[in-house]
């Protein structure tokens, strides 16, 4: 039952290889697998998710498994360690390991992950700073444009960057790292490999050259609805900061601040207009006591750092908007004050002709891109 | 005795030249015609007996065989009565049968001998001008239609006494008036009250759009919430267009004629609207029953495809080759058929399945319903689109509209002359059919366009193909300001309406 190399796996005592899990973390995460479907039943409820998780194997079974108990306390007891699959480019690592982040050891984070990607970015992770950009799934240009470039100021800062794997915010942060090559941190709620939707694919591919991907469960587990609570709670734990970039004022989109708030890591929140539904939920965080963010700088000196001296940037720009000529300023102005369409930007203008100009001039100098209705969002830049 | 009529049989698009060869022997009395005819065909034995017989002739009681050659052509349809009676009444000698080499007939016969229309007329009168013959004999009300075919005498009949006077040497029913009507009417375009553009009120940017897709024949995507006026807009494009030419009013009257819808001259551009239930063989054509799909009937008109993203993924696939090369080539079981199918492509979508994306907080769609919704518009047909306009909920209700139609159409004509004029000899006459030469040769850039263009490359803002389109479409906003050069301002407005989908479409994700 016991492999001869297997570690006995006494907390703080590290196993000969550095990238090999113990066998009782391994079959920790064959157990949550395993009771994977009994978890969804709970993940609205995230405060009784952590405390499911925070439990021991022998509770966890007794408090989930229902008919099953008998049968999975047999298969528990009998689990052996070549049971783990093993999928080429994912390593498994345990609590057990010196370069297990010091951040996870505590309460109800996972005793083990599955990482992908460069695993330098993990082993970094207790190193180097580590800020989680959070939001919306359903952003506004808006916010997926200050996620982008938030996540690729920070990245270019050398700060390490996480978010979710899934549409708004999480995949625009995401994309920003992997613009600057910076090290990107997710968590996939199911195992690795296969989590991945199909139309993250690509994104998924480029920022891993740089930055890794998270799983507490074994490759190939198929992902559930409470695998995103769970990735909530380890980007909070890795997380000095956790950013709001946009989200509706209602507790499930809200979970990573409350997360990061109830592990006592600092919130952080992006303002938007207060009129849009969509940045409710940052002004009710900025309203309690949350650090407002216009900008990476402000994330670096939350984090104790002085803004870089010149992040690499694409830019064919040439300079700042201050270079601009007056006309381009004054357009650029009226997008950024919510005149985004085309049909205000024209209307009662003497020559629709040059404001057209003017904007094609901003996208393609970057500090105007194009949102999804046609609607003009200003960029950043770096 | 044998005797040889000519007339013309219809197979889908397609005119085919038929030969009545009848032969009459002694025998028992019989009437049989052979050569894969169908039922009206076969029914014509008694129209064809009663004709002959009301009209004062006689029918011979003979062994009479009738063939319609070639055999291995289906033969449909009652035009070829006329022919039958004309072949048997010379085939017993009791016409003339030396001018029935050089005539085409066609024509259902009454039981009384009234010769009565059969579809067709104008595509039969191209084909008999074609195939050599003088003239081509047909009921009276169809010989204004005919008429306008160059190289075929038109001889208009009221009755099958009135075919045999002609077949002798006599004149035609009413043919001096037929002179006269050799052109087109010069206004063919006038005096109808469609729906018009001063109906639109605001939504200005998206009417500035429309005259541009019109001047310049560019395919045009328009995408808005539901109430925002797409449909509207699209419903008065037609009306902006340049008339019919006369050679195209012929080419569009035969299709319509062939396909059975209306032998009326086309006056105005054909404006087809499938439902976005359509099959691909309805909208290419081809299957068992209607040969002619919606592509076709949209040629030198406009194609609108409401709801874009609901149509099914094969019938959008079938639309490249008609778009990419004006003419539809299909193979079905029955044989293969080369149409025409020159058309402006419209097309109209929601920016999300439930149609409120980016109006506040409306929209209830799920991610993967967005995800699923932005990858079949931007399929391959998204390629093929020169100009995307977004509408938004206007804000201003009491805005004036920005142009009436009539007015709108003088502009479209004057950049279609230009249009021509410059592209004399090019072999195209609109801006969206200049190819990759053409575009070098035609489009200059000044320094501040050729900067902004070299800028929007740098930036991701365009692809290869991409860059073609958007400097065919800056071409015509010049054409329309009657500016002989390209400059900065028209590359600016055709680069803010460039198809290309927004930045999280393409960069982020």
């Amino acid at each position: 039952m016991l492999e001869p190399g297997a570690p006995g796996g006494q907390p703080g005592t590290a196993p000969a290889n550095p990238h090999t899990a113990c066998w009782r973390c391994l079959r920790r995460s064959w157990l949550i697998a395993e009771l994977s479907p009994q978890l969804d039943y709970v993940y609205a409820d995230r405060a009784r998710l952590l405390a499911l998780l925070a439990l021991g194997d022998a509770e966890l079974i007794a408090a989930l498994a229902g008919r099953r108990r008998d049968e999975l306390r047999e298969r528990h007891a009998r689990f052996a360690r070549r049971a783990a699959d093993r999928r080429a480019g994912v390593r498994a690592i345990c609590r057990h390991d010196r370069s297990y982040a010091s951040a996870l050891r505590a309460g109800s984070a996972p005793h083990m992950l599955f990482v992908e990607g460069a695993a330098e970015a993990f082993c970094e992770l207790d190193r180097g700073a580590l800020v989680a950009i959070a939001g919306s799934t359903r952003a506004s240009d808006y916010g997926r444009e200050m996620g982008r470039a938030l996540a690729r100021g920070l990245a270019a800062s050398g700060v390490s960057v996480a978010g979710a794997l899934r549409d708004g915010i999480g995949a625009a942060a995401l994309a920003g790292a992997a613009e600057v090559r910076g090290r990107a941190v997710c968590v996939t709620p199911g195992g690795l490999a296969l989590a991945v939707p199909a139309r993250h694919r690509r994104l998924a591919e480029r920022f891993l050259r740089s930055g890794c991907a998270l799983s507490e469960l074994p490759p190939g587990a198929s992902g559930r609805r409470w695998g995103h609570a769970a990735g909530e709670r380890i980007i909070a734990a890795l997380a000095q900061v956790t950013v709001m970039v946009e989200a509706h004022d209602t507790p499930r989109e809200l979970a990573p601040a409350w997360m990061a708030h109830t592990l006592g890591r600092s919130v952080a929140a992006v303002p938007g207009r207060v009129t849009s539904p969509l940045s409710a939920g940052t002004h009710a965080l900025l309203a309690g006591g949350a650090q407002l963010v216009r900008g990476a700088s402000d994330v670096l000196e939350l984090l104790g750092r002085r803004a870089p001296p010149v992040g690499p940037t694409s830019d064919s720009a040439p300079g700042g908007p201050d270079r601009l000529s007056p006309q381009l300023q004054q357009l650029l102005a009226r997008v950024g004050a919510g005149e985004d369409t085309l049909d205000r930007l024209t209307a009662g203008a003497k020559d629709a002709g040059s404001v057209l100009l003017a904007l094609s001039e901003l996208e393609a100098i970057g500090l105007l891109a194009r949102g999804d209705n046609g609607r003009y969002v200003p960029t950043l830049g770096a | 005795m044998l005797a040889r009529a000519h007339t013309f049989t219809i197979d889908g698009l397609q005119v085919r030249p038929v030969a009545v060869e009848v032969d009459i022997r002694p025998g028992l009395p019989a009437f049989s015609i052979i050569g894969l005819a169908d039922a009206p065909v076969r029914e014509a034995r008694e129209r064809v007996r009663a004709a002959i017989l009301n009209s004062g002739y006689e029918f011979p009681a003979r062994r009479i065989t009738a063939n319609l050659a070639p055999a291995d052509v289906p033969k449909a349809g009652p035009g070829l009565d006329l022919a039958l009676a004309c072949a048997i009444l010379a085939a017993s000698g009791q016409t003339s049968s030396e001018r029935l080499a050089s005539h085409a007939l066609l024509g259902e016969l009454a039981l009384d001998g009234e010769l009565r229309p059969s579809h067709g007329a104008l595509a039969v009168a191209m084909a008999a001008a074609q195939a050599g013959l003088a003239r081509l004999v047909l009921a009276r009300s169809q010989a204004r239609r005919a008429a306008l075919v160059q190289g075929i005498e038109v001889a208009p009949a009221a009755s099958l006494k009135s075919a045999l006077r002609i077949l002798a040497g006599g004149v035609a029913d009413g043919a001096p008036a037929l002179a006269a009507n050799r052109q087109m009417p010069p206004d063919a375009a006038r005096g109808r009250a469609g729906p018009d553009l001063g109906e639109v009120k605001g939504q200005h940017h998206a009417v500035q759009a429309l005259i541009l897709a019109a001047a310049g024949a560019h395919n045009l995507l328009l995408s808005g919430p539901p109430g925002t006026g797409k449909t509207m807009l699209a419903n008065r494009l037609a009306s902006i267009l340049p008339p019919l030419s006369a050679q195209e009013a012929i080419e569009v009257t035969r299709i319509y004629a062939l396909a059975g819808l209306g032998e009326r001259l086309a006056r105005k551009r054909p404006f087809r609207a499938p439902h976005h239930s359509i099959s691909m063989a309805g909208l290419v054509g081809g299957s068992q029953r209607s040969w002619v799909g919606e592509v076709v009937l949209a040629h030198q008109g406009v194609l609108f495809l409401d709801e874009l993203s609901e149509f099914a993924r094969p019938a959008l696939e079938a639309l490249r080759q008609p778009l990419e090369e004006g003419r539809l080539a299909i193979v079905r079981a029955r044989g293969a058929a080369v149409y025409p199918a020159r058309f402006m492509l419209v097309a109209a979508t929601n920016p999300c399945p439930c149609g409120y994306a980016g109006d506040g907080d409306r929209c209830d769609c799920g991610e993967s319903e967005l995800a699923r919704h932005r990858r079949r518009l931007s399929g391959p047909l998204l390629d093929r689109i020169d100009l995307l306009v977004h509408l938004h909920r206007e804000h201003d209700l009491h805005a004036g509209a920005l142009t009436t139609t009539r007015r709108a159409r003088e502009r479209v004509l004057l950049a279609r002359e230009r249009q021509a004029a410059r592209l004399a000899g090019e072999g195209v006459l609109v801006n969206a059919a200049m190819d990759a030469a053409a575009l070098r040769r035609h489009v200059s850039l000044d320094e501040r366009g050729d900067d902004l263009l070299r800028r929007a490359g740098a930036q991701g803002m365009l692809s290869a193909r991409g860059q073609h389109r958007v400097l065919r479409v800056a071409r015509t906003i010049a054409d329309l300001e009657a500016s002989p050069r390209v400059r900065a301002a028209h590359l600016g407005a055709a680069l803010a309406m460039r198809p290309e989908v927004g930045l999280h479409g393409s960069r982020a994700a």
